[in-house]
């Protein structure tokens, strides 16, 4: 399979030579890992080989991006942006317009200023607009060269455009046809991503072919970065977590580096797994013993101490000492079996006696 | 009489393998390789001469073809019915269902190519159409095992919001009276979710992913099994060049020492 460059060597490397053509990937990561930075490595990397690349612009505007890559000292004049910022809100109710009636895809040479809202009628982005306008500008660049098409595509971010853009009850079946969309167009795809609810399953994670993670903490009073490919279909990759750095010519990874200082990070990831596992023991047992001390009640036993057993289980599993809860809840446990037999045993001499 | 899985460490912690006719789950975190295990239950399947299906609705059949390469399995023999809803029209044009004619093709004879949705209409898969279109499949081709990639996409792309949790239980209701011997892949977002398809399904595979220094630990569990005893332990797994490996002789380790 043909293997496209992430445009930082350690990545490639980790990938066993780069993404996998013309599909899509997730670049995830807390805010300030450096998310966007890894896309423009990407796009960077297309324009030296002469590739046409296109970045989907809906967090910041393109003035913005341009003078921030500007500090790595990257020029990406020759890159695509379709500006998909949308316009400040006029509080009236007519003249809303699509982004993709009016707006143009440029060339980011031509980016100045932030574009400004209009006085008359403000545009609104829809994720529909977006995908008319790269179908435009992948036309009409079919037209200009034949042959032509765009080989690499950022969206920086799928979360704005989720957030600001989608509308409705649809929204998954709207981004599942707009990644359907941009892999008909067989570009590879890196979609920046940055889910806001853990336990919910964002549509782009289910569908994207591969999962950059980006991470970021503090060890001591230094801010340590990692990278770690946490998914990629089709092919090998390296499964463990590496070191990275942001800096004066972007990133960097170490693929031969282990991450030294153990931040909270594995280990957090490891404790919650088996927590969660051991958890539901406890409560699997609780439900048991609550259902034995139910049947010793009923039938008149003595049942104090189990209860106290009992509620020395509850608390230790407050306060996630799990262990300690099962040790209570075994004991609990064996009062009551003890008591039932004892039950047991007087109702048959009774029976006997009768 | 039990069906093998094709990964023999999870027949012995099934006790002999599924029992047949029932509809399963694996469920995981994406990555997880439940697609993986999915592939190995049919191949398992073609190596006995059976007839196996495959419901493609995350991945196009091109991109499958292309990944379990790298496994060195000749998927060829796979039927594979490509469910992937087209590109959506915006433009009230009119939308085509998946047809109830639709014929299920072998991997082998399929495009390199990722099939192009089309000029004019747009096809766009249904729960209801596909059920339909199954029946008949189920009926004519009466297929030993049928893997369906994801039911997490069907829920997604194939059910209004509303009427989610009714459709999935009406479709499995589906599979159970086909009588089929199904595996369907099931997403969880997180490791303690509990999706609700595991209440519907006769049982559950559940695969873990786990990552620690050393990189990413894999184990697999059975959370349920209906009519029948299996392990209660959680036990390591692999993914390699033969696909997965279950480790029956392994411990799951115990927890790392809390650091203070």
């Amino acid at each position: 399979m043909e293997r496209v460059s992430s445009g930082v060597e350690g990545l490639d490397k980790m990938l066993r030579g780069g993404y996998i053509a013309g599909r899509s990937y997730i670049l995830t990561g807390p805010s300030g890992t450096g998310k966007s930075i890894l896309g423009t490595h990407f796009l960077l990397d297309g324009l030296r080989n002469g590739e046409a690349c296109m970045l989907v612009a809906l967090d910041e505007p393109p003035s913005e991006i341009k003078a921030n890559m500007a500090t790595f000292g990257w020029s990406l004049d020759q890159l695509t942006t379709l500006d998909a910022t949308p316009d400040i809100k006029a509080h009236k109710k007519k003249n809303v317009i699509d982004v993709g009636t009016t707006l143009d895809v440029r060339d980011m040479e031509k980016v100045q200023d932030v574009r400004k809202s209009m006085q008359i009628r403000t545009m609104e982005v829809t994720i529909h607009s977006v995908q008319k306008m790269i179908k435009q500008s992948a036309r009409d660049l079919r037209e200009r060269v034949t042959g032509g098409h765009y080989s690499r595509i950022v969206i920086d971010s799928m979360t704005a455009l989720k957030r600001f853009s989608l509308k409705g009850e649809d929204a998954r079946v709207l981004v599942q046809s707009f990644l359907r969309f941009l892999s008909e167009l067989e570009a590879t795809t890196l979609i920046v991503s940055n889910p806001l609810d853990t336990n919910n399953l964002e549509t782009e994670f289910l569908l994207a072919r591969g999962e950059i993670l980006l991470h970021k903490w503090i060890d001591g009073n230094a801010v340590r970065r990692a990278i770690s490919i946490e998914r990629f279909r089709g092919s090998a990759f390296d499964e463990r977590l590496r070191p990275m750095t942001i800096g004066r010519h972007g990133i960097s990874v170490f693929p031969n580096a282990s991450v030294t200082a153990k931040g909270e990070l594995t280990r957090t990831i490891d404790r919650l797994f088996l927590e969660g596992r051991v958890a539901a023991e406890v409560n699997e047992r609780l439900d048991d013993v609550l259902q034995s001390l139910e049947s010793v009640r009923a039938q008149g036993g003595e049942t104090s101490e189990a209860e106290a057993a009992v509620l020395r289980g509850v608390v230790a599993m407050h306060r996630k000492r799990y262990e300690e809860a099962i040790r209570h809840l075994i004991t609990a446990k064996s009062k009551l079996s003890g008591e039932l037999r004892l039950q047991d045993a007087a109702k048959r001499a009774e029976a006997k006696r009768a | 009489m039990r069906i093998t899985t094709g990964v023999a460490g999870l027949d012995k912690m099934l006790h002999g393998g599924l029992i047949p006719k029932r509809p399963y789950i694996v469920s995981g975190t994406p990555g997880s390789g439940k697609t993986v295990l999915l592939t190995q239950f049919l191949m398992e399947g073609i190596a006995g001469g059976e007839r196996v299906l495959l419901v493609a609705l995350d991945e196009p059949p091109n991109e499958i073809i292309a990944n379990m390469r790298s496994l060195r399995w000749d998927v060829g023999d796979i039927e594979v019915l490509d469910a992937n809803s087209d590109i959506r029209r915006f433009e009230p044009t009119p939308i085509v269902e998946i047809s109830d004619e639709q014929e299920p093709a072998k991997m082998r004879d399929l495009p390199e190519e990722i099939r192009k949705t089309p000029e004019v209409e747009s096809h766009e898969v249904t729960v209801h159409s596909l059920q339909q279109l199954l029946k008949t499949l189920l009926r004519k081709r009466e297929y030993a095992r049928v893997a369906i990639d994801s039911m997490t996409g069907l829920r997604y792309f194939c059910m209004r919001e509303f009427e989610e949790d009714v459709a999935t239980q009406s479709f499995m209701r589906f599979l159970t009276e086909e009588k089929v011997t199904a595996l369907l892949a099931v997403e969880t977002a997180g490791e303690a979710e509990v999706p609700p398809e595991s209440f519907l399904a006769r049982g559950e595979i559940r695969l873990h992913r786990v990552r620690d220094d050393t990189g990413i630990r894999r184990f697999v569990s059975i959370e349920k099994f209906k009519g029948s005893a299996h392990e209660e332990m959680v036990y390591p797994m692999e993914i390699g060049a033969q696909g997965i490996t279950v480790h029956t002789d392994g411990r799951l380790l115990p927890p790392p020492p809390p650091v203070d």
